[in-house]
């Protein structure tokens, strides 16, 4: 047979290689900078561009999409085109892929410097960038199968099966999970509400790891890693069966995420089911992997490439079993709000993918260059860092979270909490995130030597745009003959017809879990307490999101006792059915604020406390590593958006009266100035139109519904005090050194925050408690009372639900004996 | 969305689309295996081996 000339684009690949180089480095710093944040707040830079909450995506979202992302373009695009024997189906397309890419990732970092999210994680980009996202990924798609239809071999290696399924997956999660209604360029609001969108973010979520970080790696281990040890893949059989049940099985198991959440029983019950089973076609491709080296363990010495393939592979192998057992109830309530999630991502992306994409370049670019690596020595000290930076990395944050868990668990023996303050249990964790910043040191140090190696190895080499080479042209085949073929061979030979498939199966799993949860009414029981937003605290929940404070504070409280003792009352799917998008979080590095605005609840703060709290929060919790948010007192609200804000919440389905957005300012305004009056009474000056009043109004909104109303609490607490007044209870002042410390440590941790470690308070929102003047009386009984039944009015909690007799008495004794000199 | 919403939640027993889904699931699987395992060595091995020697021309009959 006649063969055909025809030359592979090496180009595209070379420029995609740059890529993955230039925006992986600025990947690892960009992480390192929010590791450092987490563990210095002055890492902040007290600038609202680079505050933590706007990083943390640009990091996942440069890690992801931008390295990873790039990877797997320089990945598939070079080994597409050697195993279909022809060059990519149209270079425009890969150009338009390439380009388009990077235009999507400067779009996507400016965007999050200047707070323009969707909060949805990983999906984080607003709309006019998902739509571009969808156009360049079609185009990736439409090269592909195009190459797949040109090409020059009868069957389709396992490695393109894989790329298949990322295409299709990617699409799939993409467009379900993006569907937004604009309000204005910036600005969307995603068409699910709350449960909803939880389930549908989570479905995405899950799956953006399967789809973007999986399939595609399994595809590049297919293909890289037998060229690299120059051995056939173990079992070819075993791919087969192991890439249909892990596309099939992925889809369904997005409600892990949502574990003892506001979710119904039996959707966590299924997400459950499929992550078990999913350890077997994961550890089917582990095995694949593992199992090629199988006589050849000792080419693993001489080549650092095949070294960062094999701990790549042995990472995925742990984490696809760590996913699952963290998909248990048991050990979910664990993992979850803690940083064992961080964890085990940074297992995966720093080992699976980091290793995949490490192993790939060392072995590509020097082929690729017709060189040898500039230095194999270097790449082996690579190795070994980036080895010991996982290590360093995950080990600290498996021991954070298992410190904090117990911590947050832990009782009294009288029945209290033992670390009643969330501050407590974060101060214990903080050493480690300083261990946590070497690791990410050390990977940064690493990727830079590996670029030296690389451009070193560049520079020596000679490099071809278009690489001749020849095949002969493919005979086309008739219908199947039973005799000779099997079924998933003649599928094979369609790539068309093989993409369908897949895609009919990722498609059962994604409906199943997603179109019941969105249609039935029955799932989401209504609250009739639960109001729609007003327009300021809409106005101050969009700034919650911008903020991104939901990278560290949930708005979910479990069903657990240490959790409604903490926060307050569990959190149900009905209140949530106002909220686009839902603002549960995934890591608590705060403590949860689904109850702050439940007046007399364990969470309250008062207007005065949030706008202090807001300007500096170093000043009312010294070892706060929150970033200040100072600007939310100059900044305005956005009003002009205001009434088109509401249109857009009427079209989902806000019962918000007929042209209430005509009125909606003039609500807006009239509770501002309440805002405003109540921070006037503390001695706080703050126009109505600044964001603090805004973001005030929201903190109050938030579990507010589901409260008992504040007006009858606080009658009752009245009621309570007045009957209590005659019979006060004796209180006898403890002396010994003992009780004052222990009445010190919980005054310094707790009361501190308001009233100042001196005791001098900020009048007059917080009054001294150092001075001569008492509102409510300095007898030991009156003290006592004042601290056991709170102010609930002016936001002071009744720290008799926090703490013993004994520690109160304590409390008191410290405040009157050694804080009050009068 | 509404209209597709109120359409869709009105579906009898749409609870059943998990018990189809999951047969679909575990009839694909067993098809899937034993098709697999039917496969000859020969062939498995030939399309292994295929990717290791790209800088020659691969011969392609429908044996394969």
């Amino acid at each position: 047979m006649e063969n055909q000339k025809f030359f592979y684009d090496n180009k595209i690949v070379r420029l995609f290689i740059l890529a993955t180089l230039v925006w992986g480095i600025v990947g690892v710093i960009v992480g390192l900078l929010i590791a450092l944040q987490l563990a210095f707040p002055v890492f902040n830079f007290g600038l609202e561009y680079t505050t933590f909450g706007r990083m943390r995506p640009l990091h996942t979202n440069a890690i992801i999409f931008a390295f990873v992302g790039n990877a797997i373009f320089a990945g598939v695009y070079y080994s597409l085109q050697k195993l279909l024997k022809t060059r990519m189906y149209s270079d425009t397309l890969s150009k338009i892929n390439f380009w388009g890419w990077q235009l999507i990732i400067v779009l996507a970092a400016l965007s999050f410097v200047f707070g323009i999210t969707t909060s949805k994680e990983y999906a984080e980009l607003e709309w006019p960038i998902d739509i571009l996202i969808t156009l360049i990924w079609v185009t990736f798609g439409w090269n592909m199968i195009g190459t797949i239809m040109v090409r020059r071999v009868q069957h389709i290696y396992a490695a393109i099966w894989w790329y298949l399924a990322t295409f299709l997956g990617v699409a799939i999660l993409h467009v379900v999970n993006s569907f937004e209604i604009p309000v204005s360029l910036f600005k969307s609001y995603t068409i699910y509400a709350g449960a909803q969108d939880a389930v549908v973010q989570w479905w995405y979520g899950h799956n953006a790891v399967a789809f973007f970080l999986t399939t595609p790696f399994l595809g590049l281990m297919y293909y890289y890693l037998p060229k690299a040890a120059n051995r056939p893949i173990y079992s070819y059989k075993l791919s087969i069966i192991h890439f249909w049940s892990l596309i099939f099985l992925y889809m369904w198991a997005g409600p892990h995420h949502l574990l003892y959440q506001a979710l119904p029983e039996w959707a966590q019950a299924l997400g459950v089911t499929f992550s078990i089973m999913l350890i077997a076609p994961s550890w089917g491709g582990m095995i694949n992997g593992l199992m090629t080296l199988r006589g050849a363990w000792d080419k693993v010495r001489d080549s650092a490439a095949l070294k960062f393939l094999v701990v790549a592979v042995t990472a995925y192998g742990m984490s696809t079993f760590e996913g699952p057992m963290m998909s248990l109830k048991s050990v979910n309530q664990i993992t979850h709000f803690t940083d064992w999630t961080i964890g085990h991502v940074h297992i995966a992306a720093m080992g699976w993918n980091g290793g995949i994409v490490f192993g790939m370049l060392y072995w590509l670019v020097p082929k690729m260059f017709k060189t040898k690596l500039f230095s194999e020595k270097l790449a082996n000290i690579h190795f070994w860092i980036s080895t010991l930076a996982i290590l360093l990395y995950a080990i600290p944050l498996y021991w954070s979270a298992i410190t904090q868990w117990l911590m947050w668990r832990e009782y009294t023996p009288e029945g209290f909490l033992a670390y009643p303050n969330f501050m407590e249990t974060l101060t214990q964790i903080l050493p480690m995130y300083s261990i946590r910043i070497i690791g990410g040191a050390l990977f940064v140090v690493g990727f830079i030597i590996m670029m030296y190696n690389l451009f070193k190895t560049m520079a020596a080499g000679s490099f071809v745009n278009d690489e001749a080479s020849e095949a002969p042209a493919l005979v086309k085949l008739g219908s199947r003959n039973p005799a000779q073929e099997t079924i998933h061979r003649w599928m094979e030979r369609k790539g068309v017809r093989f993409a369908i498939w897949t895609f009919i199966a990722l498609a059962i799993g994604g409906a199943v879990e997603i179109i019941p949860m969105i249609f039935i009414k029955s799932n989401i029981p209504t609250i009739e307490s639960v109001k729609p937003y007003t327009p300021l605290e809409l106005a101050g929940r969009d700034l919650y999101v911008e903020e991104g404070c939901y990278n560290c504070h949930s708005q979910m409280v479990r069903p657990f006792r240490w959790e409604t003792d903490r926060y307050g009352e569990y959190s149900k799917i009905g209140e949530f059915v106002y909220d686009f998008p839902f603002q549960w979080g995934s890591r608590r590095t705060g403590p949860d604020l689904a109850r702050a605005g439940v007046v007399g609840g364990p969470m309250y703060k008062n207007a005065a406390w949030h706008y202090n709290h807001f300007m500096d929060p170093q000043k009312m919790n010294e070892a706060s590593i929150m970033p200040r948010y100072d600007w939310f007192a100059k900044k305005e609200i956005d009003i002009d958006i205001i009434p088109a804000k509401i249109r857009a919440m009427q079209k989902l389905g806000v019962p918000y009266e007929e042209g209430y957005d005509e009125k909606a300012v003039d609500d807006l305004m009239a509770q501002a100035q309440l805002v405003a009056n109540d921070l006037k009474a503390s001695g706080i000056e703050i126009e109505p139109t600044k964001q603090m009043v805004a973001m005030i109004a929201y903190m109050h909104k938030l579990g507010r519904d589901i409260s008992t109303p504040a007006e009858s609490t606080a009658q009752q607490a009245n009621e309570s005090s007045q009957t209590s007044q005659e019979e006060l209870k004796e209180v006898v002042l403890l002396t010994g050194d003992a009780d004052l410390a222990a009445g010190k440590e919980i005054f310094n941790s707790v009361c501190a925050v308001c009233h100042k470690l001196d005791g001098s308070g900020i009048p007059p929102a917080f009054p001294s408690l150092a001075d001569g003047e008492w509102i409510n009386g300095n007898s030991p009984e009156q003290v006592y009372k004042s601290i056991a039944e709170g102010n609930i009015a002016k936001g002071m909690v009744a720290y008799k639900s926090q703490y013993s007799e004994k520690q109160i008495t304590q409390l008191t004794s410290y405040i009157l004996l050694s804080l009050n000199k009068k | 969305m509404k209209i597709i919403s109120n359409l869709l939640e009105n579906i009898e027993g749409i609870q059943i689309y998990y018990v189809v889904g999951l047969l679909i699931f575990v009839g694909l699987f067993i098809v899937i295996v034993i098709r697999t395992y039917k496969m000859t060595n020969k062939e498995a091995n030939d399309i292994k081996n295929s990717i290791l020697n790209d800088s020659e021309t691969e011969e392609i009959s429908p044996q394969n």
